[in-house]
């Protein structure tokens, strides 16, 4: 009894239900995000940028007047309890998509949900590179860079940097904070960049206190110092290791979250100048139309301006959208991880001439990078200090980088 | 000996099994369920420990973990045919983990045990994210496979359902057994075990094994739930929450732990899929049951069975 | 490795200590003097951050704002032992429903937090007094850490002194001990209690204030700091104020030299450290003094 003649009771009186309604025209899509604690903020600005753009989606129209419903649930970043909401979210509240996760060990078991029940899963704010490489399943797509992306252009801008040869990392010490570092190296390697590692610093992930790791990248002289650290830490680290003028002392290079806006914003004035970083999205490049009607819309709607989750979650959406527009429908599956594959997407951080698109064998999608340098700006407050100075990197050689991904294989089984 | 209403609890436990097997609920509820039972084995096996013997574990995770971890990678390399015996093989290293751990943790009394516990814990916990090549470090391990016959996720139910019933009887009958009764004695008196000739230090090491064992045999449960395995298995934040359900349902009960899991999960669920602010509503809901409920929910529910408590019920701290 | 860079790396340790020992301290307070565990002390911690954010913006002066946050985290103790604590002391598993009473009270003040201030980081900047560095021979110390590490030493000296030298301080200790006799003795002791509890929530919000400039203030952040300020109070022995200092310096300076040896296991190093010493001294390094029946 492999399916149950009352399961099939039960579906055909749900569906009694719904063609009554709404019919085949609502489409739900099932957000997981952190709501509370650390995370909430990513999860916040996920769910406001979520808002524009089905706003856009819907204006637009979709075929046969579908609409989409996003429901959103905390993850309480705890892998085990977001399998059980995504389980919920197909077999309940039957969604076509799963979407979001900012967790990468949420989302690396949120996939396994995907792949086992061929439900799409679209992410669109953890970065493990993992997941659109040697994890790779056919159901998953991920509207976001991964870290690689990052650490390529890093790499290659600190080979136009030169005058350079030691170089330092501090990174939180799980898998986020360790495969930058991994990525980094390899990626000099493979521009031919010489250096020498003078030191490597892990504390753990919300360390509160970076003390004794400056005093120590202090005196271990790099020219360079590396960071890896995302949102709250880093906040702590520039307050604490400016306290004691280790930015007087070595090139700061943060190429993946340090840029973010979130982190200026609460830095505000003591966030120091001559510091080279980069985000996901900036609210200050590129300057197109596209960019800054998304950053004002969503400062009307929330009274902030956004941080990179935002437009990782908006282009989620529009992600969508377009395959439902391309296939006509939510129903294929099939079909609409088709039209996903090798999608267009006009988004908010591509610049004139480029257009970010899904990579169609890994299901990354291929976004430019810019990395820029921090100076005084007070456009955006509260923060006073934003990037600037922007080297863009082209994203066709950023990813897919095919080695990297063989790399990865052996590197973790 | 026994009254009848002491099978009362066993009985709804059937019914409601058997409910879940047959109602036409959604695969999710099924899945909901599974977690009930596994965190219900857990919690009993973590209250003979505290509700019993008087000893509050904030390591508890590292048993969860270490059977999970067993049993999850072992079935990953080996297939899911094995997953019967590697269950077992689990509950058994978690076992032979807690002899050296009990030994030393069981010399300190207290909140000095507590921390030991968990210092232990959070370094297994390190150390398993350390050993990324080995252990998949916070990415934890995916796609662990199941045996044909588990397949679906109502013969998994069955499947869990079977083991931790049988589970629960075990414990259930050491409760009531001269063993069990020395733990208690253990609880209210020390001194008096020792006075009447026996090894405190002996008995608790016994049921610091014991709580070991089921423990990582609800860990290799939970490896073969969803097929993935991460380290916040061993972090002391799960131990936190098993602590949380089995107060929440009442300690002096053999089924409060029990009661309490099903309360915590369902809330948990319940008010995670309506509000963002589930936190604020869960802390308030046991806020109130805190104050309210003196005896855990459990306390509650045998009162208003059982009419008033009586005098000799109430001196023995009502343990049934 | 030269001397003036193993004292900096030693002042850098001593200074993560001070900090350490500002949150533990409260802890130490109410767990070791009023046998009261607060899981819900990182939470006082976190309210004192975000009432500093507030009142310092305020005011416009960072000194009223920290008076204000511990006042504020205070008062807000002062409430919770009134309204709740206080009907759970002398039950039979007192200590499991302090942990649940308590963990309710985590879960409801960060989100409390998220409620009214936002998810968003905010920021405090250090007293414009303090923002440089002190130059000590070859030795860079910012003004700030002095400040801390001075504060530290006279919080500690003080609470001693209250402790041990005043009469004030025996009744505190009795409720240690036996909370029964002493209300026989015609003392006050829920309104003890509940100044203890008072003092020891003031003194989270003092500790949230005071990192904050070097800190992020995120919900969240409570939770997170309690861990360590346990191990804390463990390794010195509950309610020895001295015995918590001295384990906040030894987690503080095995971290800053640890992470030059073996920098890979540095997350793991304050529960290994608390491991060996509760194996070779299972009562801390400053057991309390069995006085009377506990």
């Amino acid at each position: 009894m492999k399916k149950q003649f009352k399961k099939l009771f039960l579906f055909l009186f749900s569906l009694f239900f719904v063609a009554q309604g709404y019919a085949a025209e609502v489409v739900k899509i099932g957000a997981l995000y952190p709501m509370s604690g650390r995370g909430g903020l990513y999860g916040k600005d996920s769910e406001a940028a979520i808002k524009i753009a089905l706003d856009e989606v819907h204006k637009k129209g979709l075929p046969k007047g579908i609409k989409l419903d996003v429901i959103i649930i905390d993850d309480q970043s705890k892998p085990d309890y977001a399998v059980s909401v995504a389980k919920r979210y197909i077999t309940e509240d039957n969604v076509k998509f799963l979407f979001g996760v900012v967790s990468s060990s949420v989302a690396l078991a949120v996939t396994e949900v995907s792949k086992n029940n061929k439900v799409i899963f679209v992410g669109t704010d953890h970065a493990a590179t993992d997941l659109t490489a040697n994890k790779f399943q056919p159901y998953y797509f991920r509207a976001s860079n991964n870290t690689f992306q990052s650490m390529m252009a890093g790499a290659m801008y600190l080979k136009e940097l030169k005058g350079w040869k030691k170089i330092a990392y501090i990174g939180p010490d799980y898998a986020y904070g360790r495969d930058q570092w991994m990525e980094l190296k390899y990626a000099l390697d493979k521009l031919g960049v010489k250096y020498e590692v003078v030191g490597e610093y892990w504390p753990k992930l919300y360390e509160p206190d970076y003390t004794s790791y400056i005093t120590a990248i202090i005196n271990a002289k790099p020219d360079i110092l590396v960071a890896g650290f995302w949102g709250g830490d880093t906040v702590a680290f520039i307050k604490q290791a400016k306290a004691y003028g280790l930015f007087n002392k070595m090139k700061y290079f943060h190429p993946d979250a340090g840029g973010n806006y979130e982190v200026m914003a609460a830095l505000g004035k003591e966030m120091p100048e001559g510091l080279i970083m980069s985000a996901r999205h900036h609210v200050n490049w590129p300057d197109t139309s596209e960019n800054k009607t998304f950053v004002q819309k969503f400062y009307k709607a929330t009274g902030r301006y956004p941080s990179y989750a935002a437009e990782g979650a908006y282009a989620g959406i529009l992600l969508i959208a377009e395959a439902i527009r391309k296939v006509g429908n939510a129903d294929n599956t099939e079909a609409l991880v088709k039209a996903m594959e090798g999608m267009k997407l006009r988004l908010p951080e591509d610049p004139k001439g480029f257009t970010s698109y899904i990579d169609p064998k890994t299901h990354q999608i291929v976004q430019v990078q810019a990395i820029g340098v921090t100076k005084k700006n007070n456009k955006f407050p509260p923060a006073e200090v934003m990037l600037g100075d922007f080297k863009v990197y082209d994203a066709n050689k950023l990813w897919p980088d095919f080695k990297y991904i063989e790399y990865l294989k052996k590197a973790k089984k | 000996m026994r009254k009848s209403s002491s099978y009362l609890p066993w009985l709804s436990i059937l019914i409601a099994f058997l409910l879940i097997l047959f109602l036409p609920i959604s695969e999710h509820k099924v899945h909901l369920a599974t977690r009930i039972l596994i965190f219900s084995l857990y919690a009993v096996a973590f209250n003979i420990l505290f509700g019993m013997t008087g000893l509050l574990s904030l390591g508890s995770a590292l048993f969860y973990g270490f059977g999970a971890y067993v049993t999850g990678m072992l079935t990953k390399s080996y297939g899911g045919d094995y997953f019967v015996y590697l269950l077992i093989l689990g509950s058994i290293s978690a076992f032979i983990l807690a002899i050296p751990l009990g030994l030393l943790c069981l010399r300190l009394t207290d909140v000095y045990f507590t921390m030991l516990t968990f210092a232990f814990g959070q370094l297994v916990w390190g150390v398993c994210i350390k050993l990324y090549n080995f252990t998949g470090g916070d990415d934890g391990i995916q796609g662990i496979p199941r045996m044909a016959l588990l397949e679906t996720t109502k013969s998994y139910y069955i499947f869990v359902f079977i083991i931790v019933f049988i589970s629960l009887i075990f414990l259930w009958r050491l409760a009531s057994s001269p063993f069990g009764l020395v733990l208690n004695g253990i609880r209210q008196n020390r001194n008096r075990i020792t006075f009447l000739g026996m090894n405190v230090y002996k008995h608790q090491l016994l049921a610091f094994l014991i709580s070991a064992f089921f423990t990582g045999l609800a860990g290799g449960l939970y490896s073969g739930l969803d097929g993935s395995i991460h380290p916040n298995m061993f972090f002391w934040t799960q131990s936190g929450s098993i602590i949380l359900m089995v107060i929440l349902g009442g300690i002096n009960n053999f089924f409060g732990p029990v009661v309490g899991t099903i309360i915590f999960i369902l809330l948990e669920d319940y008010i995670g899929k309506t509000t963002e602010y589930w936190p604020f509503f869960l802390g308030t809901i046991m806020l109130i049951m805190v104050i309210i409920f003196p005896k855990g929910i459990v306390g509650i529910l045998t009162r208003f069975l059982k009419g008033p408590q009586t005098k000799k019920e109430l001196a023995n701290g009502s343990h049934s | 490795m030269d001397v003036s860079f193993l004292i900096s790396q030693f002042v850098g340790g001593l200074s993560t200590a001070m900090l350490l020992f500002l949150v533990a301290s409260g802890l130490s307070l109410i767990f070791g003097v009023g046998k009261v565990f607060n899981f819900a002390h990182g939470s006082f911690y976190l309210l004192g951050s975000y009432l500093a954010f507030q009142f310092i913006n305020f005011f416009n002066n960072f000194w009223i704002g920290v008076i204000c946050a511990i006042l504020g985290a205070g008062m807000f103790g002062v409430v919770m032992e009134f309204l709740f604590l206080r009907r759970i002391y002398g039950r039979s598993e007192e200590v499991s429903f302090q942990i649940l009473l308590t963990y309710s009270f985590i879960l409801i003040i960060d989100d409390m937090v998220k409620y009214i201030w936002g998810p968003e980081y905010k920021t405090i900047e250090k007293p414009a007094s303090l923002i440089d560095q002190l130059q000590l021979g070859g030795v860079l110390i910012p003004k700030y850490s002095i400040f801390i590490l001075i504060l530290g030493f006279v919080i500690v000296v003080t609470f001693w002194f209250i402790l041990n030298r005043t009469e004030m301080g025996k009744v505190i200790k009795a409720t240690a001990i036996d909370r029964d006799m002493l209300s026989l003795l015609g003392v006050n002791v829920p309104l003890v209690m509940t100044l203890i509890f008072g003092v020891a929530t003031a003194m989270g919000g003092l500790a949230g204030a005071l990192a904050a400039p070097l800190r992020t203030v995120t919900p969240g952040a409570g939770i997170e700091v309690i861990i360590d300020s346990l191990i804390v109070i463990v390794l010195g022995g509950l309610g020895n104020f001295w015995g918590a200092l001295l384990g906040a310096i030894i987690i503080g300076e095995v971290v800053a030299f640890g992470i030059l040896w073996v920098p890979q296991w540095a997350s793991l190093l304050n529960f290994l450290v608390m491991v060996l010493v509760l194996i070779l001294k299972p009562e801390g390094l400053f057991p309390q003094k069995k006085s009377g029946r506990v």
